[in-house]
């Protein structure tokens, strides 16, 4: 087994609701040991394709494997219920059951299993001390608080040693700090056990801390699968672009396009922009012109030639470590962050440079 | 947006499926449309005609059944409506002191048998009642008033029966609604009375509209309270006296079957025109939820007094029958004066040891009929919240139209239906004391398969998912999480039900045979009789306290479960 094995594939899957598609033919790899994304906003279909996977919904067509298993596969009749598919799978409101300790919580799965009982409480001492709840083991899921709700719940689904470990939205209902927390320690369990994990949010900054792979999905369809500063650096389109991360829109026309994908466009009041091209884009391709807040440097007189638009200051917030200026350019909104030294007022016009090495020309 | 997802269909699922489906079609549809097919034949000739109908309707006496029993109807969705509404909105948003005690009691009215406040209010507002007498006594007055008999004592005496219908389903569109509408209104200028008229009543008229079909659909159906107030021109009077004791006269027998399928046939569209209306009109969506309690307003002052003052004179209504009952029970001669001559046990020792097997024949039918109910309501509730089969919804129209079917359809229904000698046994089912059982279980099924459905529908469907993907099948996760979860809500609807079957009247009396009555049916019988009325107020009274026991169990087990069994018909 090579490490870039496969274990998760799903290929051309459909998934509708009376007339709403909620999946609309998503092809998927998450290779083992991987721990994968699904990043969108709500309705774009990420916690339909997982429980998709978990087996919590059947799929109108397409194929699913798990560990080179066929698990669906309408077409050909084949479905694998959930509890024959060897998962764990934390819920979004953890679905702690409130009748039973934390205790038979965590042990159902080993229940079900006929394991002896000194062999169930021994793994279940032994997860309660990975997860950092020793000694809760009596506690009702209501004595306890969201975050030991939320230890658990990932307990619970570790308990059966399952090879996948599926998580919706996880760490949505815990506060800000919690979650901060929660990130690094579901990376770190998942990376020291070894697990192939999918994990579900809506939340940029948790996909872009926590996953080796980020899936950007929208109106059930995958707009971009890469690394996390792939997809924040070169995004496939605006979508994806506008999705993770703070992004400025330019209007522009694609006038040449050079080696190594370098170019030139035109904004539609002529100002002249050296970029970045995205490989989709031909010549004279309408576009729009990526640049992120951090991109930019601003200038109150004297523009140092290309790349430069001047620009009206609308707006501006100080938030201690930067400046945060809104600025209006063509009637365009658009935001730039600056050191906290550089001041202009409000209706002042002044001049921006786009760093020509950041700024990317992006298909609609 | 997650979508509850159903997925596949089990074998297993199947054969609940079918097996309920079996249930209603021979248990509820089967005996509905067969009178209603039986009304199409001509009474001599059994041909299929329409004959039956023209008649009726050119029968001034059979016509005037049918506009007296719309007008009593709506007549006493207007009493309860004005008596209900004030009531409910002092519950649902002004915290007095025992508030819990006034919720409960407001509910009392439409558990207790119907009889009883008929009985009651005959000993108090009857032409030689308490009232009358005390008034004759003191000279206020000559000749007695006529308080009661007459459509305004009828709608008087339903009004106070139904009254819980009204409060109980507006009161809990009012404490569901999200309190920011209100507030909204109020800081946009309309404070007080405006924003109740023109916020808060619009917000409720869903639940309002199922309240008022169960009145309706109540006093259409209901032949009793006229008879016990010595009316007979109503629809389901009429029906039960020409089959009852016409039934000899085929043709009587006939309109009486016609009168029995139009009151079914309003009830129905009445339902039906109320679900359609609900469906439009759920502002549920709207509202992001509230507090258990919903939004309370502080009250203070003469408003306050008011209030107190208006919620004690309805909880006076509603306690008067069976305080009334429960003196009568222990009394004899309690006639021409305002007070009883004597007190004594002797009604209860002869109801005891004469008529013991009223009392064991209501309790071991509703057991039966418990049990047999409780796997129907789980079936049911788990195949209209946890399955994807088509068809549920057909099961679901034959049962909730269960609600609508008065209980004389019901008993006529089963007469005629299982009037067929049975293989293997060579003896028809009506004829076979199981018939009892089987009819409380159809007729009261609605109040458990709601509650039990609720249940389902409330519980988090991720709890039972986590399940399955801890290894455990749809069974185990049944037995292991869904049971233990809605086990409250699942018993809140068994003591319903026992409530309800304990006290009907209406299907049985078509269906008993001599050795089967039930305390109500004995009831009815010992005051058709004559006899002194203790005897019948004794039984009345042992079926108060069977109900007060079940009904003090069900205040420890939940009541909020009861908003589902009422609203959103």
């Amino acid at each position: 087994m090579s490490m870039r094995q496969e274990f998760v594939k799903l290929v051309k899957v459909v998934k509708t609701f009376k007339k709403v598609t909620a999946v609309a033919g998503v092809s998927l790899s998450v290779n083992k040991g991987e721990l994968v994304t699904l990043l969108g906003p709500s309705g774009c279909g990420k916690t339909t394709t997982l429980r998709l996977i978990a087996g919590l919904e059947i799929p109108d067509s397409g194929e699913i494997y798990i560990d080179d298993l066929l698990v669906s596969a309408p077409e050909k009749g084949i479905f694998v219920p959930p509890h024959k598919r060897g998962i764990g799978m934390v819920f979004q409101n953890y679905a702690v059951w409130p009748h039973m300790t934390v205790f038979d919580n965590i042990a159902y799965g080993l229940k079900i299993q006929r394991l002896s009982k000194d062999e169930i409480s021994r793994r279940v001492k032994e997860v309660l001390e990975l997860i950092g709840l020793s000694g809760l083991e009596d506690r009702y899921p209501t004595q306890l608080s969201g975050g030991q709700q939320q230890r658990v719940a990932l307990a619970r689904a570790l308990i059966t040693r399952p090879q996948l470990l599926l998580l919706d939205e996880p760490l949505s209902n815990l506060d800000a700090k919690l979650r901060e927390r929660m990130r690094f320690e579901i990376r770190s369990l998942v990376k020291n056990l070894g697990l192939t994990a999918i994990y579900v949010t809506h939340d940029q900054a948790e996909a872009l801390v926590i996953s080796d792979r980020i899936v950007v999905m929208n109106h059930g369809k995958i707009e971009q699968i890469g690394k996390p500063e792939e997809v924040y650096k070169n995004p496939a389109n605006r979508f994806v672009a506008d999705f993770i991360g703070v992004a400025n829109f330019i209007p522009v026309t694609v006038k040449k396009i050079a080696e190594n994908f370098q170019g030139i466009v035109v904004t539609e009041d002529g100002s002249v922009i050296r970029c970045t091209v995205s490989s989709r884009l031909k010549e004279n391709n309408k576009a729009y012109l990526l640049i992120r807040p951090e991109d930019i440097v601003l200038y109150k007189d004297s523009p140092p030639g290309e790349n430069t638009l001047q620009v009206k200051v609308v707006h501006r917030v100080y938030l201690g470590n930067i400046n945060y200026y809104w600025l209006n350019y063509n009637d365009l909104e658009f935001r730039v962050q600056t050191s906290p030294d550089f001041e202009v007022n409000e209706g002042e016009r002044i001049f921006a440079f786009l760093k020509p090495d950041k700024a990317i020309a992006l298909p609609e | 947006m997650k979508k509850p997802g159903k997925g596949i269909i089990s074998i297993g699922e199947i054969i609940i499926f079918t097996l309920l489906l079996l249930y209603v079609i021979i248990f509820i549809a089967y005996p509905m449309l067969i009178v209603v097919f039986e009304s199409f034949h001509d009474p001599k000739t059994q041909a299929l005609s329409i004959n039956n109908y023209i008649k009726f309707f050119s029968d001034t006496y059979y016509y005037q059944c049918l506009i007296n029993s719309v007008i009593a109807a709506i007549l006493t969705i207007l009493v309860t409506t004005l008596l209900g509404i004030p009531l409910a909105y002092i519950l649902a948003r002004y915290r007095l002191a025992g508030k819990t005690l006034y919720t409960a009691l407001s509910l009392l009215p439409i558990l207790l048998p119907p009889y009883v406040g008929a009985f009651a209010f005959i000993i108090l507002f009857g032409k030689m009642g308490i009232i009358n007498l005390l008034l004759m006594q003191i000279g206020l007055i000559k000749q007695p008033i006529d308080f009661l008999y007459g459509l305004h004592g009828l709608v008087f005496v339903e009004s106070i029966h139904l009254l819980p219908f009204i409060v109980l389903t507006t009161a809990a569109g009012m404490t569901q609604i999200d309190p920011s509408f209100e507030e909204v209104a109020e800081v946009a200028g309309a404070s007080g009375l405006r924003r109740t008229l023109t916020i808060t009543l619009p917000l409720i008229t869903p639940q309002y509209a199922s309240g008022a079909f169960l009145v309706f659909s109540y006093v259409l159906g209901d032949w009793l309270t006229p008879l016990i107030l010595g009316q007979k021109y109503y629809l389901a009077s009429v029906a039960f006296l020409n089959i009852a004791y016409h039934f000899a006269d085929i043709e009587r027998k006939y309109m009486g079957i016609i009168a029995a399928v139009l009151a079914s046939l309003l009830s129905v569209a009445s339902l039906m025109a109320v679900r359609t209306y609900v469906e439009r009109k759920s502002y549920a969506a709207l509202s992001k939820g509230t507090t258990a309690e919903g939004r309370v307003i502080p009250i203070k002052g003469i408003k306050k007094v008011a209030a107190y003052l208006y919620v004690f004179f309805t909880m006076i209504l509603v306690l008067l029958s069976p305080i009334i009952i429960a003196i009568a029970a222990f009394s004899r001669r309690w006639i021409l004066t305002p007070f009883p001559e004597y007190y004594t046990f002797e009604n209860i020792r002869m109801l005891f040891i004469e008529l013991p097997s009223y009392i064991q024949n209501t309790l071991i039918f509703s057991a039966i009929a418990l049990l047999m109910a409780l796997p129907i309501a789980l079936g049911t509730g788990y195949v209209l919240a946890r399955t994807n089969i088509s068809g549920k919804n057909v099961l679901d129209g034959i049962m909730t139209s269960v609600l609508a079917i008065p209980g004389i359809m019901m008993g006529i229904g089963y007469l005629i239906g299982f009037d067929y000698p049975l293989p293997f046994i060579n003896e028809s089912l009506s004829r076979v004391w199981l018939i009892m059982p089987l009819v409380l279980t159809a007729r009261r099924l609605p109040y458990m398969t709601r509650t039990t459905h609720a249940s389902f529908l409330q519980l988090e469907k991720s709890l039972e998912e986590a399940a399955f993907v801890s290894g455990a099948s749809k069974l185990r996760t049944f037995f292991n999480i869904t049971l233990p979860l809605i086990l409250k809500g699942v018993f809140a609807g068994m003591l319903l039900f026992l409530v309800m079957a304990i006290q009907e009247i209406s299907a049985t009396i078509f269906l008993y045979r001599p050795g089967w009555e039930t305390l109500p049916i004995g009831i009815y019988l010992q005051w058709n009789r004559g006899t002194e009325f203790g005897v019948p107020a004794a039984a009345a009274f042992i079926l108060i306290i069977f109900t007060l026991i079940l009904l003090i169990i069900f205040s420890k087990t939940g009541q909020r479960v009861l908003g589902g069994a009422f609203a959103a018909v």
